[in-house]
């Protein structure tokens, strides 16, 4: 996800196309579609696909984020133009020059982008639960939730459980708080 | 040599527009498979009626939307508890969250760790907090109802009577937003920056003016955002309804707590698609869900937006009227000062178009740095 991000964040900050705002607007009004609203035609895509019950079925439909395109391309639209300007004297194309300047530059808001898929995954509960059926391919969320309806009676486990599922990300968290934060206060400075 | 070095330095414009397709195409390839076509399907899919077990179809009509919208009593409730939901809990965090954001945007001790305990609830997974709210709530050792004792008051079964159940999730989940609300305040804060209200300080304004005043007003953008994003998430609440009230073995029932208290319009979408797979119903009730959250966010769009302030500028031409005399010039002389120092110093006349124009020169200017 964060290297199709790049990617195209890249490709949309600072490469000409034609049609390339009309793309831009499109992939923004992809953004307003909620979640919850493709669930059930996902759920079919899948199940054609045959990858209900697996790994792809939970990663796949994550594969890009419109949330991190527009933060890479805010980003790349921030660099210097001297920059570009003086790679291509010494005879850079636009791929070299993402790879070797503009990506490493870039980290501060690739790691913001991790975090937040980080958060989001560990925290994933709903589209797993739909496309899961097995104990093998269940991530944590949904295995809580199945462990306390399995035992019921003992709120002391549950307790454990869910402390047990929640320590990893609160320490993470502790970590990266800064960044995590940052990243949610810029998203809200746009608007 | 040389012109080989040309050659590889500008590449050929249709090769370099070729080059730009290459890079989104990944991107894009994940969005049009994953949201842009179930988007559009949704749409051909509320006309079927389709199992999602069998994967048998056939075109029925309007049949779903005719049941849903004329006859079904569930889907009726549903969107009223929904409302219920979102009038709960929206105002209630913003409010809460305006309201922290203000008292930790002051230096105090330990700030930096209050912002962060205020926020963690945001990142925290839902299923363990949620757990941990259901012995919150529960009737006989839950804390709510010993501090409910204390004060004398009779014990109230949460989770389990169909009054308490929603005021439940919505506790729960103003208790979860909140720190969002926060933190998205005190960037809107810190973007302010702290002259007009000190100019307003020595002016004498009291703090509840200041607020009032200056704070709010200029305060306008980031309320707009965050009330939208806030709205559009609690109209598609679905999580916290599914392990409050029905979730994964209540699912047979068709769950949505005690007498359906806690039916929402997302949980009721959940229940006819993954547990009673109808799925050409469940993609009509989509249909109206992404309906009723277009409607909100244009109704937003076209009618708050109006009353945002995108800059100080605008504020300042209007403070002169609006503001009581109790805040003398100063503060007004300040305002206008400042906004003058904006690149492009807007004329007039687009105080009166609500600054559209004002509000690009804003954006353009570089973000100020942030003490995260």
């Amino acid at each position: 996800m964060i290297v199709t991000s790049v990617l195209a964040g890249y490709a949309f900050a600072s490469m000409p196309f034609p049609g390339k705002r009309l793309i831009f607007a499109l992939v923004l009004a992809i953004y307003m579609v909620p979640a919850e609203v493709t669930l059930v035609p996902n759920f079919i895509i899948l199940a054609d696909l045959h990858w209900i019950d697996s790994y792809q079925a939970q990663i796949a439909p994550f594969g890009a984020s419109v949330f991190g395109i527009f933060l890479m391309r805010q980003f790349f639209l921030g660099l210097p133009n001297e920059l570009w300007e003086a790679a291509q004297l010494d005879g850079t194309g636009h791929l070299r020059f993402l790879w070797s300047i503009a990506a490493p530059l870039a980290r501060p808001p690739m790691v913001t982008i991790a975090l937040f898929h980080f958060v989001a995954s560990w925290n994933a509960f709903l589209w797993p639960l739909i496309v899961t059926n097995s104990d093998a391919y269940r991530p944590v969320q949904v295995g809580l939730e199945a462990f306390s309806y399995a035992d019921a009676t003992n709120p002391v486990l549950h307790a454990a459980g869910s402390l047990m599922v929640t320590l990893p990300i609160l320490i993470m968290f502790l970590l990266a708080q800064r960044q995590i934060v940052g990243g949610i206060a810029a998203s809200g400075i746009r608007g | 040599m040389r012109g080989m070095a040309i050659s590889r330095r500008r590449p050929g414009r249709r090769q370099r527009e070729l080059s730009g397709y290459l890079l989104i195409s990944p991107a894009l390839l994940f969005l049009i498979v994953f949201v842009l076509i179930p988007a559009l399907w949704i749409f051909w899919l509320s006309f079927q009626r389709w199992d999602l077990i069998s994967g048998a179809s056939d075109y029925i009509g309007t049949a779903n939307y005719e049941r849903l919208l004329l006859r079904d009593d569930v889907f009726r409730k549903s969107v009223w508890q929904t409302v219920y939901f979102v009038v709960g809990t929206v105002p209630t965090s913003m409010a809460l969250g305006l309201f922290l954001a203000v008292v930790l945007n002051r230096a105090m001790p330990l700030r930096d760790l209050l912002r962060t305990l205020i926020f963690t609830p945001y990142v925290m997974p839902i299923v363990s907090t949620a757990l941990i709210f259901s012995f919150i709530y529960h009737p006989d050792v839950g804390v709510l109802n010993a501090v409910l004792n204390a004060f004398g008051l009779p014990k109230i079964n949460w989770l389990n009577s169909p009054r308490a159940v929603m005021p439940a999730i919505i506790i729960y989940s103003v208790w979860q937003h909140t720190g969002y609300n926060t933190v998205i305040y005190l960037a809107g804060l810190a973007n302010l920056g702290p002259e007009l209200d000190e100019a307003a300080r020595v002016d004498g304004a009291r703090a509840w003016t200041r607020f009032w005043h200056i704070t709010w007003p200029l305060l306008s953008p980031t309320t707009y955002f965050v009330l939208l994003v806030n709205m559009i998430a609690s109209f598609k609440v679905v999580q916290p309804i599914l392990i409050f009230a029905g979730g994964v073995s209540g699912a047979v029932s068709g769950g949505g707590g005690p007498d359906k208290a806690a039916e929402t319009i997302g949980y009721y979408l959940y229940v006819q698609a993954f547990s009673f797979f109808h799925a050409g119903y469940a993609a009509a009730i989509s249909v109206v869900l992404f309906l009723i959250i277009l409607a909100i966010t244009g109704l937003q769009v076209g009618v708050i937006s109006r009353r945002v302030f995108y800059s100080r500028w605008e504020l300042c031409s209007r403070c002169s009227s609006s503001l009581p005399s109790s805040i003398p010039s100063a503060t007004s002389r300040t305002t206008c000062r400042r906004s003058a120092s904006y690149p492009i110093p807007p004329p007039a006349s687009s105080c009166r178009s609500r600054g559209r124009a004002t509000s690009s020169t804003r954006s353009s200017s570089p973000p100020p740095p942030r003490r995260w």
